[in-house]
């Protein structure tokens, strides 16, 4: 994706390398993507593909051993990749927010929530003591906490897990950032209050503008929020595209292979897919495709070379030989026309007991 | 948290200087406490009129004493006496304290009750006063002064194994193994002993340390010493009474005393290091949040980075 | 591989196990709290029932329950005509080394001890029965580790040295050893990503196939068993509010919450396709106050369709074969629900 980032992009890395356990491994290869304002973009992949190592380096915290091998970031067009740690403790907070998996491990669990949350507004805005009481309360009703007050005089142990994710949430656009990283956010929440929180990240975004980078494992998840999803694989971006396009057309055998195991919920379809295999070690030397060893339609040449991300259109691109390939594009399991009504349902399943 | 016990090469106990040097302080010592009368060059009661308070020289390594007996086998043959009765006193305060600390946490909570409120009362005794009294009721022999400091050490032992278990006697395999019918003490040989060991030697370390310098004091204060039979610490308080003459000479026994004490200390540091080095934090992969959860996030996210 | 779903058999023959009348209350003094209360489920030879509930529902609790490490303080648990909910002491443990009633643990990293190896966990067991020597209990554990597809080579490793995948099947192959004729597993796939979940869920299957064992699956995600359950029983707060066959609860749930339940769950289709979304079963600042009070439904408070006659608890009452439900209004919600609007 070379050229001139969009004007309004909020978010820009372009051939991130980022290697691991003392620059011994590549665990992220050429890595480019784009986040605009207001765009929800979400990354999705196995534990060890890269998604959250990526998401690090976008935040300049990555954990010890790793670094940023070729590459650059930019925030807001603005190149961030050699920023010194005065100049990342500036943007996070005011430019960039994160919310990760476990809200209640990032929270003190002395202290009231309330006292946290206008903690980071006092540090970081300097507003004085009682305006940021003020703010936070405000902000805990933002993100759609009833009864604010209570909850901000609570402390953690005393609130559910999706209360203290709305906590998170709030403490991590409390400065008013323009990009919103969510790191596996909703994977320990249980179903409904996964669903309470990923449209009020929506509702967030519609409001405020707010780019959001969503990481998670769970393709479902990603449908029902982004508009854009990218798909990594030992440590490369191997899809992406609009999430729609994506859904019904995936050119690449990963993601086919990640919907049918997604392909869950219909007590009817009894079969549970799997991806057989393992992905490759991290920072593997492999030549040419790094899914061909799993990949039910690898051919000689998904072996001979690299394979490099080509365009499939404007918007969809796939790390694939065979993308092009008319024969790897016809799932049956995906054409499967998923039935809409109850009677229907009712009248399907009549169908199916008289047939056997 | 769940912790190992499982050796892995990098934690063995002799990784640091400090402990190869302490080991190898205490297994000259121990093999004084066994051979050193017989190794002495000098008999050890031999009186020469003639040499009192000498200085080091080539016949009397160490020098002489107030009565012109030759220091070094004096000391040499007292290691027997000071550390044998100090591993005396860690002997009966492990015996009967570590055994009572692990069972007390399966044996119900009056038990333990019970247990914890003795525990207690002994504690508040101050041990150098209990001897003096215990000698007096049973005669002055070391091997009696030492039985209170044994005592005394059983609370230590009690709290310290007590402690230990507590951390895994509650663990979810100790259930699991509950539920395959196994009793307490299958539970306790299999699962929570291994466990508790690197704790309890640390104890045993600190607590021969401890009993050392109870030794010494005691026979300082010359209690449970038959003269003229040497002792560390009465080596030492006889060169205090003579320190205008040989202001040198309690330096030997004081500084003998603190590099066995201290050797014992750095033993106890490089167990407890060692217990620490084998130490595997437990992601509690748990997709459920629960309350006061701990380093859970980013272990979760360690953990599915590790898993294949 | 497809999973056949099996019908549980005539009401005439007993159940396996029998859970009557379970209130559990755990904690002591003023911080006690009634985490379940009159729980009712009995579990039929050959089935794979689906038990869920979110955090707080007692499911965790009901299993603990279940084996004995929790005693309620009413009702009984029966197993195969015995009552195991009262047995202490030595007779407890008698029961316990039959190995009848088995649990799998939600969190292998907890429920291994990562002191001892592959092989001493899976036999562990066999050890404690007794009666077997070394070479015996080598065999069992060789065929344990088969059951779950893992090598004989693990054995000698430490739980710490193999993967999240695998320590959740030396789990399963340590309840298998002990020949279990009922199995409970707590939570089995829920900290897995897709692919392994669906492996361990057909690895369940067929088990309950291959030994004719049936399973309580404990869950939080109620579609993730649409695949593999036969019976799905949903929990909130402590009470069953529906208990019924996948087929019928799927097409068409009869209580709101197992609905929302449903509906909440994402899904690469397009929320378009669903006759139900979220919105259609939330309560809005424009539904009437639900009822309050401790003998109140105890979903009443989140319910969009409360009345007043949901200030008593509905008991569970029979809607079709085999097939019980908590709510008053278990015919009439859903075409309410329908009438409601689909967007907030």
């Amino acid at each position: 994706m070379t050229g001139k980032p969009p004007r309004d992009e909020v978010l820009g890395l372009e051939n991130l390398h980022v290697t691991v356990h003392d620059g011994t491994a590549t665990a992220v290869r050429g890595v480019s993507l784009s986040v605009a304002a207001g765009e929800i973009v979400g990354l999705v992949g196995e534990s060890g593909s890269g998604k959250t190592l990526t998401c690090r380096a976008a935040l300049g915290v990555l954990p010890p051993g790793c670094a940023v091998g070729p590459g650059t970031i930019s925030f807001e067009r603005q190149d961030v990749t050699d920023l010194s740690r005065r100049g990342w403790e500036r943007l996070h907070g005011t430019g960039m927010g994160a919310v990760f998996q476990d809200p209640a491990s990032y929270l003190n669990p002395n202290l009231t929530v309330g006292s946290q949350l206008a903690e980071v507004l006092r540090v970081k805005q300097r507003l004085p003591r009682r305006a940021a009481r003020r703010r936070g309360i405000d902000l805990l009703a933002a993100v759609g906490l009833h009864r604010p007050d209570w909850v901000s005089h609570q402390i953690p142990g005393e609130l559910s897990g999706g209360m203290l994710q709305r906590v998170m949430i709030a403490i991590a656009i409390s400065c008013e950032p323009r990009l919103l990283i969510a790191d596996e956010a909703t994977t320990a929440l249980d179903v409904t209050i996964q669903a309470e929180i990923i449209e009020l990240l929506r509702d967030l975004r519609d409001q405020r503008g707010l780019a959001v980078l969503f990481v998670s494992h769970d393709l479902a998840v990603i449908r029902e929020l982004c508009d854009r999803v990218i798909v990594f694989y030992a440590g490369e971006i191997v899809e992406s595209g609009p999430v729609g396009e994506i859904i019904e057309r995936p050119r690449h055998p990963y993601t086919q292979a990640l919907l049918r195991v997604a392909s869950v919920g219909d007590f009817r379809r009894r079969e549970l897919q799997v991806i057989p295999g393992q992905p490759p070690q991290v920072g593997a030397d492999i030549t040419g495709c790094r899914f061909a060893g799993r990949c039910p339609a690898a051919i000689e040449a998904c072996r001979s070379g690299p394979v490099s991300l080509a365009p499939l259109s404007d918007v969809h691109q796939a790390r694939c030989v065979r993308a092009t390939d008319p024969e790897l594009t016809a799932d049956p399991e995906l054409t499967a026309v998923p039935v809409t009504t109850a009677a229907a349902t009712a009248a399907a399943e009549a169908a199916e007991l008289a047939a056997r | 948290m769940t912790r190992t016990t499982r050796r892995t090469p990098r934690s063995s106990v002799l990784r640091l200087p400090s402990a190869r040097i302490a080991v190898a302080i205490l297994a000259v010592i121990v093999f004084l406490a066994i051979f050193g009368s017989a190794l002495a060059p000098q008999n050890p009661l031999a009186i020469d009129a003639g040499a009192l308070y000498k200085g080091p020289s080539l016949h009397h390594l160490l020098g002489t004493d107030y009565l012109g007996r030759d220091v070094l086998s004096r000391l040499m043959a007292g290691t027997r006496l000071s550390v044998l009765t100090a591993f005396e006193a860690v002997a009966i305060g492990l015996v009967i304290g570590a055994p009572l600390g692990v069972a007390t946490v399966f044996l119900g909570r009056s038990f333990d009750f019970t247990a914890n409120r003795v525990a207690d009362a002994l504690m508040t005794l101050p041990s150098i006063f209990f001897a003096v009294a215990v000698t007096a009721v049973l005669g002055n022999g070391l091997a009696q002064a030492m039985i209170p400091v044994g005592i005394l050490l059983v609370p230590v032992f009690f709290r310290v194994t007590r402690a230990a278990t507590l951390e895994f006697g509650r663990a979810q395999y100790v259930e699991a193994a509950e539920l395959l019918g196994g009793s307490k003490l299958h539970v306790i040989r299999v699962h929570v002993l291994r466990k508790v060991m690197p704790t309890m030697a640390v104890t045993t370390a600190q607590a021969a340390a401890g009993a050392l310098l109870a030794v010494s004091f005691l026979t300082f204060l010359g209690i449970g010493v038959q003269p003229p039979a040497p002792t560390w610490g009465g080596v030492l308080s006889s060169d205090l009474d003579y320190l205008n003459l040989a202001p040198w000479a309690p330096f030997i026994p004081g500084l003998l005393i603190a590099i066995t004490v201290g050797a014992l200390n750095a033993l106890a540091d490089a167990f407890r290091d060692r217990a620490g080095a084998g130490e595997l934090v437990s992601p509690v992969a748990d997709p459920v949040i629960k309350t006061h959860s701990t380093l859970q996030a980013l272990e979760a996210a360690d953990d599915r980075q590790t898993a294949a | 591989m497809t999973a056949q779903v099996t019908e549980p058999p005539a009401t005439a023959a007993p159940p396996l196990l029998a859970v009557a009348g379970v209130d559990v209350v755990l904690g002591h003094g003023w911080r006690a709290t009634q985490v379940l209360t009159g729980v009712d489920l009995d579990i039929w030879p050959g089935e794979i029932v689906g038990l869920v509930g979110e955090t707080g529902s007692g499911k965790t609790t009901l299993a603990r329950t279940i084996v004995g490490l929790i005693r309620p303080r009413q009702g009984r648990i029966v197993f195969a005509g015995t009552e195991i909910s009262g047995l202490r002491g030595g007779a407890r443990r008698r029961e316990r080394r039959s190995g009848h009633v088995q649990l799998v643990f939600q969190d292998p990293l907890r429920s291994l001890d990562p002191d001892l190896t592959v092989g001493e966990i899976v036999g562990e067991g066999l050890t404690i029965r007794g009666g077997l020597d070394a070479r015996q209990i080598s065999e069992q554990v060789d065929d344990a580790l088969a059951k779950v597809g893992l090598e004989a080579a693990l054995r000698d490793r430490a739980p710490g040295q193999i993967s999240g995948g695998q320590r959740q099947r030396v789990s399963i192959a340590r309840a298998l050893a002990a020949g279990p004729r009922l199995l409970l597993c707590d939570e089995p796939v829920s900290a897995l990503d897709a692919s392994n979940r669906n492996y361990i869920l057909r690895l369940l299957a067929g088990l309950r196939d291959s030994l004719d064992l049936p399973i309580v699956i404990i869950s939080h995600d109620l579609s993730s068993l649409a695949g593999i359950a036969d019976r799905v029983v949903v929990l909130y707060r402590g009470r069953i509010v529906e208990d019924g066959p996948v087929s019928q609860v799927f097409s068409a749930p009869r209580h709101p919450y197992t609905a929302l339940l449903m509906a909440s769950a994402p899904s690469v289709r397009s929320q378009g396709d669903r006759p139900l979304t979220v919105h259609h079963l939330r309560r809005t600042a424009a539904d009437p106050p639900p009822p309050d009070g401790g003998t109140a439904c105890v979903f009443a408070a989140r319910c969009p369709f409360a009345i007043a006659a949901c200030a008593t608890q509905p008991p569970l009452t029979t809607v079709a074969d085999r097939w019980t439900a908590a709510c008053h209004r278990h015919q009439e919600w859903g075409e309410l629900a329908s009438k409601r609007p689909r967007h907030p």
